[in-house]
Parts: structure tokens; sequence; C-alpha cells
């Protein structure tokens, strides 16, 4: 069911269009990874005697505040309004996928406690490889894609694994584990959880809804899954109550870590978007260089160990590295883009979305527009500007009450880092309004 | 004014979406993490 819109583009400026939208998309995949890396420094208060579950569910305010606030700094409520009218059933899968996070990042945290950051890291890392799974099963993702195709995404990504083993192996040097096989089943459960998780991501953008929009819908989930969690398993409100009154000195950091993820989650669904879940989850998962990165500079890990050991670290970083290399050179094809739209058809069709919509949304185009359903005007309400300013009140007000964690931390590094973080915030930021305007 | 086909419609969107394989995937997925995270706390 091709729609007039789409049918009006000739295929060469559609085709250049599809590449411009890959390179976003790749871009993205990479930014998702800086900023990713960067959110699981904060899971290292679990050891200053904060309740895995307390840090797991402030993480999850944290998420709530910026997944609410930035949206509507970026395109107002209203988009995510007239997104919600085309296609209301993606509010159940937004739902769904906020609880698997929020299940996962548990898991995460008790994993982290019982075997360490650096082994945790590439086992729930294999997400990669289900998400090609669930992509090609469900999505006709790598379908048409030509053996070359299939070689450099799967390659890339048992290069990429193959790399975050020896990291794993090189790092665990310093961190015995302390309860392998319970740390070990709560990571490879957290890597199932979050690879399962973009079927959720990829329905939702395959319908055309905005990214935007899908992750306000998320966090109902996550924050409602988190909460039940944290009260089932923490002893009821006053037990959780106490917990959160002991961690107020931790309240920002634990709650900027989940800033920071939104911000790293939003690139990775950006990348989804546009070069499916196959290709965009391995790339966002180098973000287990960006924590390794985090955990030698800026943290200090690794100090002082034999040369064999890092020459494994730097190993499995270049084998990392020429995986998702790989993968990102992995175009894909007019054909495998054609498959792509029979299964945005086939969903459009199940559930009655207008197939304008699907198309332009898929296209990065300004979905509202084809039929006038919907206002164009992507200005700010009163109700936008009260959520930006509400979030921004209880960061600035948390970080009066923040004492700084006792930890050596190396300042030159870490402001190194954060400009990393800030250079890939504004390369995709104005790569995706140039291309999308963030549509 | 009432709307008539509300209610039918909004039905055959539940049964659409409770005979999607993309909502039982994950679904059983998330049960699964659940009774890992029970066992291992």
């Amino acid at each position: 069911m091709e729609s007039s819109a789409a049918k009006m583009i000739s295929p060469s400026v559609e085709s250049a269009r599809l590449r411009k939208l890959q390179l976003v998309g790749i871009l993205c995949g990479f930014g998702a990874g800086a900023w990713l890396g960067a959110a699981e420094a904060p899971t290292k208060l679990v050891k200053l005697g904060v309740s895995p579950l307390v840090v797991s569910l402030l993480m999850v305010v944290g998420v709530f505040l910026a997944r609410w606030s930035l949206p509507a700094l970026i395109r107002g409520t209203g988009q995510m309004r007239a997104d919600i009218r085309q296609a209301p059933h993606l509010i159940v899968w937004g739902i769904l996928a906020g609880c698997l996070w929020a299940v996962a990042n548990t898991l995460t945290i008790f994993a982290i406690r019982d075997i360490g950051l650096s082994i945790a890291f590439p086992l729930w890392n294999i997400n990669s490889l289900l998400g090609i799974f669930w992509g090609y099963l469900l999505f006709n993702e790598l379908r048409d894609a030509g053996k070359l195709r299939w070689l450099t995404v799967l390659g890339g990504a048992l290069l990429m694994f193959a790399g975050a083993t020896l990291l794993a192996v090189a790092s665990s040097a310093q961190s015995p584990a302390e309860h392998p096989l319970r740390g070990i089943l709560a990571a490879l459960g957290a890597g199932v959880l979050w690879g399962t998780m973009y079927v959720p991501y990829r329905k939702a953008y395959l319908t055309g809804m905005n990214p935007l929009s899908f992750i306000a819908f998320f966090t109902i989930g996550e924050l409602g899954m988190m909460l039940t969690l944290a009260l089932a398993y923490g002893g009821g409100p006053d037990a959780l109550f106490h917990q959160l009154e002991l961690a107020t000195p931790v309240l920002f950091w634990l709650m900027l870590g989940g800033f920071v993820w939104v911000i790293g989650d939003l690139f990775q669904q950006y990348a989804a978007k546009y070069i499916g879940i196959s290709r965009g989850i391995p790339l966002s998962n180098t973000n287990q260089l960006w924590g390794l990165l985090w955990g030698i500079l800026v943290f200090g890990e690794l100090r002082g160990l034999s040369t064999s050991l890092y020459a494994q670290v730097i190993g499995g970083s270049l084998l990392m590295a020429a995986g998702a290399g790989a993968i990102a050179l992995s175009s894909v094809t007019s054909k495998e883009h054609a498959r792509w739209k029979q299964a945005a058809d086939r969903e459009g069709q199940r559930y009655g979305v207008d197939s304008e919509y699907v198309q332009a949304a898929l296209s990065g185009n300004d979905a509202s527009k084809p039929n006038g359903l919907t206002s164009t005007k992507s200005t700010r309400t009163w109700l936008d500007w009260l959520l930006v300013i509400a979030a921004t009140t209880i960061f600035v007000t948390l970080a009066v009450l923040a004492r700084a964690p006792k930890m050596a931390l190396n300042w030159p590094a870490l402001a190194a880092l954060a400009a990393a973080m800030l250079v890939f915030l504004f390369t995709c930021g104005i790569a995706l309004w140039k291309t999308t305007r963030f549509n | 004014m009432k709307d008539e086909n509300a209610s039918p419609k909004s039905a055959g969107v539940w049964t659409m979406i409770f005979t999607d394989v993309h909502f039982w995937v994950p679904a059983m997925v998330l049960l699964a993490g659940l009774v890992v995270l029970h066992w291992i706390r």
C-alpha cells in the first residue's frame, strides 16, 4: 500500500534520503554508546551502602524527569498527543518496554554487586545478538540484504562479543566474583530483557511513532514497575522511605545517571529507527568501551596490572571497535529497505494506521503534514515550559543538597570524557535537526 | 453524542494486541525476568 506522497518521490531522491538517514542513524548509534557508557558510572555508588533497588529506583526517577522534560523542550507535548492519536495501541508497547527496562536495570545492579561491572557488562551486551535475531524474525531486517551485509553485521556483532569477553577476562583480575552463578544469571537475564526490549522500540518506529513520544510512555511502565519492585522487595513503604532518606546525599548523582542514560537512549532510539535494531544495538553497545574508559581513566580501575593484561584490554577494545566499524559500514540496501516497508505496511494495516503517516515517519519527514490531521507547529505551550522548569528545579535542588561521593577521581580525565560526550551531543543533535527536524 | 462504534472498535484493538506475537514475545520475557529477579535477589 504505497502512499501518494511516497509515489511522488523519485527513486534517486529516495535513495539519497535513505543514505542520509542511515548516516544519521550510524552517528546516533555511536553517540548512544558514549552517553550510555557514562551513565553506568553512578552504579558504583552501590558499594557505598545504598540498596540496589533504591539505586535503580532513583535512576528511574531521573529518567522519568528527563523523559518528560526533554521531549517537551525539543518538540512540545502537542506533537506527542498527535502521535498517540495516530497509533494509540503503541502505548501498550511503550509501557511494556519500560517494564522490561526496569527489571533489566535492577538485574544489572545485582550483577555488578555479585560479579563486578567488568564481567557483567559484556555478558549483558549479548543483547545485540538477540537484537539481530528479533530484527530478522519479526521485522524483516537483513532480509534480501545479501551475504556481504549478513557477514558484516553478524561478523561485526561476534567480533564485538569476542572483544567484550577479552575485556571481561582482563578486568576480572581486579574484581573477584562474590556470587558467580547468581551474578552471571543476573547479567545474562539483563541481556535477554534488553535485547527483547528493542522489539517494542522497532514496532513503534516502523509504525511511525516519534522516539520522543514513545519514550514518554515508556517511562510510565518503567517508573511503575520499578516502584512496585522497590516496594515488594524493599520491605514496604516505611523501609523504602528510610532507604531514600539514607540516600539523600547521593540522590543527585543517581538521578543524574538516569538523565545521562536518557540522552544515550534517545540516540539509541533514533539509531533503531533509521538503521534498524540489528545494526543500531551493536553500535550503541560500544558503550562498553566508554564504560571502560571511565573506569580506567576516571576511577583508576585496573591500576598496576601486568603488561599482558593491558595488552588484553587494548586487544579487546580494538576488536570491539573493529566490530562496530564493520556494522557501521554495512548499509541498508534498497531491497532490504523495501522489506522494512513491507513490515511497516503490515503493521499499519493491522492497526489501521494512516499509511501516509507511516511512510512519512519512516523517511524522517513530518508525519503530521500529509493529511493535515494534526498541527505542524512545534511551538511549546505553558505545559511544556512547566515540565522543563519543574525538572530543572528538582535537579538544581538536589544538586545543592548533594555531597560529592568519597572517591578518588581523576578530574582532568573526567573533564575530557565529558567534553567528548558534549561533542557527540551536538554532532548528533545537529545532524538529527538538519535531516529530520527530530521527526 | 455517544459513539456506538467506540466499544467494538476498542475491543477490536485489544484483540489485535493480544493476538500479536510482538506483544507476547516481550511479555513472556518480562515474566521470565521477574522470576529470575525473584530468585537471585
